[in-house]
């Protein structure tokens, strides 16, 4: 039942995506799993570029891993976090893969549509999308100001221009050890070479 | 002199040149109330899994696609509306009553959809010709299972896909509750609704004879198909196979 859902649901959202069939038609009969924190799953092509969920006993010609701690970063769509994705065998079909998975986009207002006609579906889907903008802007607001009461009231978090000297400041001392310490051996050198004036034989 | 070879009928054993005929007269028996009965007996679940065939099919528009043993045809309408006008989906089934059933609904239906009456050990299309071939519930009945594989991969294009939609072996734990369904509850539901508690306890029995998902993976691949592959449906009470002809 899960297996029929999750195909079906897969397939409808390309189906709206009209431009990932001819991306992953080349792959057709390939299959890449995918493990992402607690998910197993694989994904087999199909040869009119769409997907399903692969059988029981599947070998897949790739595998892509996201490891948990990439998750925030992925979600606050940090580009560098996504050179951190793990990516075995057939690289060409898990690259073109991950990028249909990741520019898929759902259409909802075309499902809801279907339901309650296209104005209605348009006004729910305007509100749903000022509603999310306005959830959005309110927890930046909110993180900004917890972030400037930690900084400035009751400080438990370090302030960007303090971490930057502090780390001047470190690279200054790290510097200054490492031309004493020069100065040292450099010193240790010379007396070792100096003939001792109370042993002129040695 | 020429021995005759035996094979299975349900749990009894017939001669090989039996079994066609036994296996006719059943679904001839049935064939008016088959798809009620499907309905019955699967509680709805039947279209669903035909469904999920069609959609890991991967058939495309223009597609050629031989439905086997299509009998009502569900298949084949399912597959007609993906093929759309360029494409072709023919319909086969070796028992004419299954098949008239499934003809006049195709026409009911305004599609073009040809019915055939052939059997499958024997198909009378050229190799390398379709892109998709399905047999949904049929395998079972057919009397020589690897010659009717065989005849499924020749007529397949290469790249072509074959899908095997049948009743295989259940998840363990559920065997003894499927048991009491198959045995007792599914011949009486046949009484009741069909008037033909034989036939169903046929179709109980020959559920039972049929390759579990590993043996037919195997058949498959024995008949000459690549990257077989299935699906345990409901728990196994269903497995689509689905193998490629490269």
């Amino acid at each position: 039942m899960l297996k029929q859902l999750s195909t079906h649901i897969i397939q409808h959202l390309l189906a709206q995506n009209e431009w990932a069939a001819p991306m992953l038609q080349p792959f057709a009969s390939k299959s890449v799993q995918l493990n992402f924190v607690l998910l197993k799953t694989s994904l087999i092509i199909l040869e009119n570029g769409s997907l399903a969920l692969a059988g029981e006993t599947n070998v897949p010609d790739a595998s892509i891993t996201i490891p948990p701690s990439l998750l925030l970063r992925l979600m606050a769509k940090d580009e560098t976090a996504k050179l951190q994705i793990k990516v075995d065998g057939d690289t060409h079909l898990a690259t073109a893969l991950a990028k249909v998975l990741s520019h898929v986009r759902w259409d909802y207002e075309d499902d809801l549509s279907k339901l309650t006609g296209d104005v209605s579906a348009h006004k729910i889907g305007e509100f749903s999308r000022n509603t999310a903008s306005t959830v959005k802007d309110t927890a930046i607001n909110l993180a900004e100001m917890l972030s400037e009461y930690w900084q400035e009231e009751k400080p438990l978090l370090a302030k960007k221009r303090h971490v930057e000297q502090f780390n001047t400041e470190v690279d200054t001392l790290r510097a200054d050890v490492e031309r004493m310490e020069k100065r040292l051996n450099k010193l240790a050198n010379k007396l070792s070479t100096t003939p001792d004036p109370n042993n002129p034989v040695s | 002199m020429t021995t005759e070879h035996n094979t299975h009928f349900g749990f009894k054993t017939v001669a090989e040149s039996e079994k066609a005929k036994k296996v006719a007269d059943v679904f001839h028996s049935v064939a008016s109330k088959y798809d009620l009965m499907n309905d019955v007996m699967s509680a709805g679940m039947h279209r669903g899994w035909k469904r999920f065939a069609v959609s890991v099919s991967g058939v495309d528009r223009g597609d050629k696609v031989l439905d086997i043993a299509g009998g009502s045809g569900d298949l084949s309408k399912l597959f007609a509306q993906k093929v759309g006008a360029e494409g072709q989906v023919i319909l086969t089934d070796i028992n004419a009553s299954m098949l008239g059933v499934g003809r006049d609904r195709m026409l009911d239906a305004g599609l073009n959809v040809p019915a055939l009456q052939c059997d499958a050990e024997r198909l009378p299309f050229p190799d390398n010709y379709f892109d998709c071939v399905i047999v949904a519930f049929g395998l079972r009945n057919m009397t020589h299972k690897d010659r009717a594989l065989a005849e499924m991969q020749r007529v397949l294009k290469v790249g072509g896909r074959l899908l095997v939609l049948e009743f295989s072996k259940v998840w363990q734990p559920l065997s003894k509750a499927y048991d009491v369904y198959s045995f007792k509850l599914l011949p009486l539901m046949g009484k009741l609704l069909a008037k033909d508690a034989e036939s169903y306890q046929y179709l109980a029995e020959s559920i039972r004879m049929h390759p579990d998902q590993e043996t037919l993976k195997q058949m498959m691949i024995d008949a000459g198909l690549s990257k077989v592959d299935y699906y345990n449906l409901s728990a196994g009470v269903v497995a689509l196979h689905k193998g490629y002809k490269t």
